[in-house]
């Protein structure tokens, strides 16, 4: 058994291989590391708003006497508001001027800024007393325009802006209804809600962040580096002379190619084990028992062979291991966007026999992914999966007869 | 005759150049081979076509009467120019995976990796990953790989390029052993003289692609005649002609042939036609920068041939 000899030997190789074996391993784990800082929150459900406040109210004299700052009292509203059922605050406030904001929002320091306007106060008045026709003393109808400004290219303006807007909202209603129950002399009660809307994620969903679904994003991508880390051994085989003289022994283009599969796909399915370990530290919401993870795993080395099929094709057509690591990272990169490891792409569509389906999903490692993502962030098992890796298998299947075929032909054959 | 290689008609061209062109030769069983010329000559190319590493572009290689892409895999083995050997394996580690590509069974391969680690002295490098050896034991592994499998044809191509005189008295010494006690066919490809002329049974001697000479280094010695040689440099290299042709006028004087620059002039009883030759140069008014007296070597033989030094 010549393949278990060769399998040995490139375990061996890979092992004693320290530079190789940071590429492969600690290199995915600095990208997760990366991604998990920036969307994972480290634990925490929810995470502040960084907004800055430019207040500029001068307050006015309330219905029912004395002077009040209502820009004041919004924001320490602001500042004292948390996250429903939660002991986090839904806002991090920052007080400072118009020119200061400015910097802070170009700078992304924070998310949005709120401009309360001089008239504020004016304006809250005007609302109180023609909701509730409290009129203790003259008050000229006063609109004010509060401003939220910030970074329309940044998605956490979006996600900020809408919270103010809400909170405006509500604490306006908040002062109207406040004001009513004073005048009725009781607590108030809440009016009968015949519509009540809720949000509900789906389960096991609730606390998610980003990183969740961008973890097993970067899993994939790392068993796709590995395409490049292989065709870089397998053309320095070629370079080297070594295949030289292998092909002058008795082995077999199976025997080589084989052997090569047992040891790279185990380190695919190491690189699951790990990258899932380093994403938990990292804050990761996994779903799933022991199973999953082994399930995972073996998701993981149909994406390794897969990525180890890719190698062979690149190794046929790189001159050096120099230009097979380039000319992997130029295919494996591209090929980590289109499979949707770091955001979906648009859905392309393409009709072959009257089959239709997207057009990622030729690529092996889309199943990879979307099995990886159903089973470790979903929680899913075998019978949920099943069809991703029946599909990821066959494709996988027709990569690694195009790579046997490319390689066997341009490198295992005698020179013309 | 029992001839264990038959080249025919055997050419290889790249683009517009004929790297070999026409080679025709017959390698007998259980001799040294020695295919002799300069860097560039179509050594090494000859070789793989005769392994069946390249395809020719016409003619073609008979191993043991048989076409050389339908040998039994194993019948040849060979020790390339380059180092061809895995960076992170040991010593032994690198021989029992050829042993293994190679079907040896497991009691024969330990047994062969140890005689081979004790004939090439690397016993004590056995556990020591490539990348630590000296130029040397890398070189000795190099050769070690090509033959653990017991070859009928051992191949080396310049095994000594690059060698330290000790690592290349143990390559020499199991070169003949290959021979003398295994009986093995032997083709050895260099460009270093006394390599050629101390291992070899025949020669063959090749320049731009062409089969020039083959015969024994005996014969290929006396065929251009007794002798000494006399090496001498002028202080103008520009006088070299003249000098030549008033040396070739004198009929005591074997032949004259000019070399890198020197003259080599070969004349029987030389040390006694010094003063002639003395005559000569002074009659061109140069002096005699530099000057030796060595008997005939191959060397001669092929600047006698192809007019012209080897070049490196």
């Amino acid at each position: 058994m010549k393949f278990t000899s060769i399998a040995i030997k490139d375990f061996k190789e890979l092992i004693r291989d320290r530079r190789g074996l940071f590429f492969i391993l600690l290199f995915p784990i600095f990208f997760m590391m990366i991604f998990g800082f920036a969307f994972g929150g480290m634990g925490q459900d929810n995470t502040p708003h960084n907004i800055a406040i430019v207040n500029y109210d001068q307050g006015a004299t309330q219905p029912t006497g004395g002077q009040f700052n209502f820009g004041n009292n919004l924001t320490n509203g602001l500042k004292d508001v948390n996250y429903p059922n939660s002991n986090v605050k839904l806002f991090n406030v920052t007080e400072t001027t118009e020119d200061q904001a400015e910097t802070l929002l170009k700078q992304r320091t924070v998310d949005a800024e709120l401009i309360i306007p001089n008239n504020y106060s004016a304006s809250m008045v005007s609302l109180i007393v023609n909701s509730t026709g409290l009129q203790t003393t003259a008050v000229n109808k006063t609109i004010s325009t509060p401003i939220i400004r910030g970074d329309e290219g940044y998605s956490n303006f979006f996600a900020s802006q809408s919270a103010l807007n809400g909170y405006l909202t509500q604490y306006q209603e908040g002062v109207v209804n406040g004001f009513k129950n004073q005048i009725a002399g009781t607590p108030g009660a809440q009016p009968v809600q015949y519509i009540n809307t809720t949000i509900e994620g789906i389960s096991g969903t609730q606390s998610f962040t980003q990183f969740d679904f961008l973890a097993p994003g970067m899993i994939v991508f790392a068993i796709l580096l590995l395409a490049t880390t292989i065709a870089a051994i397998l053309t320095r085989e070629v370079e080297s002379g070594t295949l030289e003289r292998l092909k002058m022994s008795k082995m077999r283009s199976f025997d080589l190619l084989f052997g090569g599969l047992i040891p790279w796909s185990l380190v695919a399915g190491a690189q699951v084990i790990i990258l899932l370990l380093v994403a938990l530290v990292l804050g990761l919401h996994w779903q799933g028992g022991i199973n999953s993870v082994i399930l995972a795993t073996v998701i993981g080395i149909i994406g390794g062979v897969a990525s180890i099929s890719l190698a062979m094709i690149i190794a046929s057509f790189a001159k050096n291991d120099r230009q097979a690591a380039n000319l992997g990272t130029l295919i494996v990169v591209p090929t980590s966007f289109l499979v949707g490891a770091f955001f979906q792409l648009p859905q392309e569509f393409i009709t072959v026999f009257g089959h239709t389906f997207q057009i990622y999903e030729i690529l092996p490692w889309t199943h990879t992914l979307s099995a990886l993502r159903a089973v470790l962030i979903y929680g899913e098992g075998l019978n949920a999966v099943a069809y991703q890796i029946e599909l990821s298998i066959v494709l996988t299947v027709i990569l690694f007869v195009i790579g046997v075929f490319l390689f066997s032909r341009t490198r295992l054959s005698a020179e013309n | 005759m029992d001839y264990m290689i038959e080249a025919k008609d055997l050419t290889k061209k790249f683009d517009n150049l004929t790297a070999v062109d026409g080679l025709n030769i017959k390698i007998k069983k259980g001799e040294v081979f020695g295919f002799l010329g300069p860097n560039g000559a179509g050594k090494t190319t000859s070789i793989k076509m005769m392994v069946g590493l390249l395809h020719p572009t016409s003619g073609n290689v008979l191993i043991n009467g048989v076409d050389v892409d339908k040998i039994e895999k194993g019948t040849i083995g060979i020790c390339p120019q380059e180092l061809m050997l895995w960076e992170n394996l040991t010593c032994k580690e690198s021989l029992n995976l050829m042993a293994d590509m190679y079907e040896v069974p497991k009691k024969i391969r330990d047994e062969r990796v140890q005689k081979l680690l004790d004939d090439l002295f690397l016993v004590e490098k056995a556990d020591t990953v490539v990348t630590k050896l000296s130029g040397g034991m890398k070189r000795r592994l190099n050769l070690a790989l090509s033959v653990i499998h017991e070859p009928e044809i051992v191949v080396l191509d310049e095994p000594s390029e690059g060698l330290d005189p000790q690592s290349r008295r143990v390559l020499w010494n199991y070169i003949r052993s290959m021979r003398d006690e295994q009986g093995k066919t032997v083709i050895l490809t260099t460009h270093l003289m006394d390599e050629a002329d101390h291992l070899s049974d025949r020669i063959g001697i090749v320049d731009h692609g062409k089969l020039i000479r083959l015969d024994t280094p005996e014969n290929l010695k006396n065929e251009i005649g007794e002798g000494d040689i006399v090496d001498m440099k002028l202080s103008e290299a520009s006088k070299n002609l003249d000098i030549i042709q008033e040396l070739e006028s004198n009929e005591q004087i074997l032949s004259v042939v000019e070399a890198n620059g020197r003259i080599h002039i070969r004349a029987l009883n030389a040390v006694g036609k010094l003063p002639l030759m003395m005559q000569a140069v002074e009659k061109f008014d140069v002096h005699i920068a530099d000057l030796s007296v060595r008997q005939n070597t191959l060397e001669d033989v092929f600047i006698d041939l192809t007019g012209t030094g080897l070049r490196e």
